[in-house]
């Protein structure tokens, strides 16, 4: 509902006989019905399938490239060991220091099942990013929940808890109105906020795309208005574009706000 | 309005979901064992060979660059031995031209000396040889002059002159012309 309220087209199209035009429902583009164990918790629907195939394509790009290793890196090798170095630069390094480098396999992986998961928006015949459900976005944002929280614990003990719910340097009167703020924003908005930005960016250029796409063919079946088609068609094919960037950059931003949050926990007192 | 919206959209299809609350526990249960299992199997089994032979790059990297290094410095080290190695034979060369060319100069000055030498023994030879036939030929002489003079002075006084009389006095004379 709220996908339906971020769009004018879908509020037009709920406007009934007025628009002419026939957006589908909210439920349509983004729920899936199940291929098996319908009503079930394993439920194997579309969304379900493209996490599969999130983490079938790493492992075997990743196993065809370590199944050879040779010294000089050529073909698929140069390209895995590319990615890897860029997670471990662009965001392992810069975020941890170097000894985040425990956390690159979590890293790793987050950030090409949230890639892989984001492709599907851009894929011919699948047309649906994973993450423009809640399923997966929340499941990695509690999984960096998780993992800070942890690592501040086991490195700091309670000692982490007092470091993040009193910040040093703040005179103690300020604590009664900085301490609720500290847990609010560090222990709940955090991973609400993780969750939801991944999310509703997918969702909102999948709802882009099918806003596009279906003004496209209306336009085109209505024959005086084929050039304004041809505009809207243009503008599908830009969005395309467009989204194939941003299933890069929130990947990419969700791995490095996890790693941002872990080298928090890790060294609270920078 | 909005609320209005969400009212008339609720009313027109009460069905719609919210998309924010995940409806599917399938779908998080999917996506958690895709997820855990991909991180298990990146963690044990897919990077560690990408990770080794990374590290065995940077160990060869760290290890060329130092064999370059020891390669640089054996360079400049053969480099300066070529140079010393140059700068002597260079040396030796000018003290060897320099010797030559001594030994050139003394033989050049002992030939010019012996040939001085030989030269004036010659000239002295010659100027003794000279020095004899001056005197051969003054003392030949003598012998005419005294003829020639006592005819002479036999035509002057017309009455002959023993030439032998005063063959001394023409002697003395030779002489004291010498």
């Amino acid at each position: 509902m709220l996908s339906v309220l971020s769009n004018p087209a879908l509020l037009l199209a709920a406007e009934g006989e007025g628009g002419g035009v026939e957006f589908p429902p909210i439920n349509l583009i983004v729920k899936w019905p199940a291929a098996f164990g319908d009503g079930q918790w394993y439920a194997f629907n579309k969304i379900a399938l493209i996490s599969m195939i999130g983490m079938l394509v790493p492992v075997i790009l990743f196993w065809l490239a370590g199944r050879k290793a040779s010294l000089v890196p050529k073909g698929i090798q140069n390209v895995m060991e590319t990615s890897i170095d860029f997670v471990e630069d662009q965001i392992v390094l810069p975020a941890i220091g170097p000894d985040g480098m425990r956390y690159l396999p979590m890293l790793v992986s987050m950030f090409f099942f949230i890639w892989i998961g984001n492709l599907f928006e851009v894929i011919p015949t699948s047309h649906m990013p994973a993450n423009a459900r809640m399923a997966n976005p929340l499941l990695l944002a509690l999984t960096a929940w998780v993992m800070f929280i942890g690592v501040g614990l086991k490195h700091h003990k309670l000692g982490y808890l007092k470091e993040a719910l009193f910040p040093p340097g703040v005179p103690k009167a300020l604590y009664l109105l900085v301490t609720p703020i500290e847990f609010l924003s560090t222990f709940l908005i955090r991973p609400f906020s993780l969750a939801v930005r991944l999310f509703a960016n997918m969702l909102a250029g999948h709802i882009l795309l099918v806003t596009f796409s279906v003004l496209t063919i209306t336009l085109m079946v209505l024959g005086p208005l084929v050039i304004v088609g041809g505009l809207s068609f243009a503008m599908l094919v830009a969005f395309t574009g467009f989204e194939f960037m941003v299933a890069f950059l929130q990947a990419f931003i969700f791995s490095l706000l996890t790693a941002v949050y872990i080298g928090g926990a890790l060294h609270p007192a920078h | 309005m909005l609320a209005a919206v969400l009212v008339r959209l609720a009313e027109e299809d009460p069905t719609a979901i919210n998309p924010v609350v995940p409806d599917e526990i399938g779908e998080i249960f999917w996506g958690a064992v895709a997820f855990f299992s991909l991180w298990i199997l990146m963690r044990y089994w897919l990077l560690p060979p990408l990770m080794r032979i990374r590290e065995q790059r940077r160990a060869k990297e760290i290890a060329d660059l130092e064999a370059a290094e020891e390669a640089r410095t054996a360079a400049v080290q053969v480099r300066r031995d070529y140079d010393a190695t140059l700068a002597e034979a260079r040396q030796r060369a000018a003290a060897v031209l320099e010797e030559a060319r001594s030994a050139a100069e003394a033989e050049r000055q002992a030939a010019v000396s012996a040939a001085e030498t030989e030269a004036a023994a010659r000239r002295q030879e010659a100027m003794a040889e000279l020095e004899a036939a001056r005197a051969r030929a003054i003392a030949g002489m003598g012998d005419d002059v005294a003829d020639l003079a006592t005819t002479a002075a036999s035509k002057v006084v017309e009455a002959p002159i023993d030439a032998s009389a005063h063959r001394s006095t023409v002697d003395t004379y030779v002489e004291g012309n010498r």
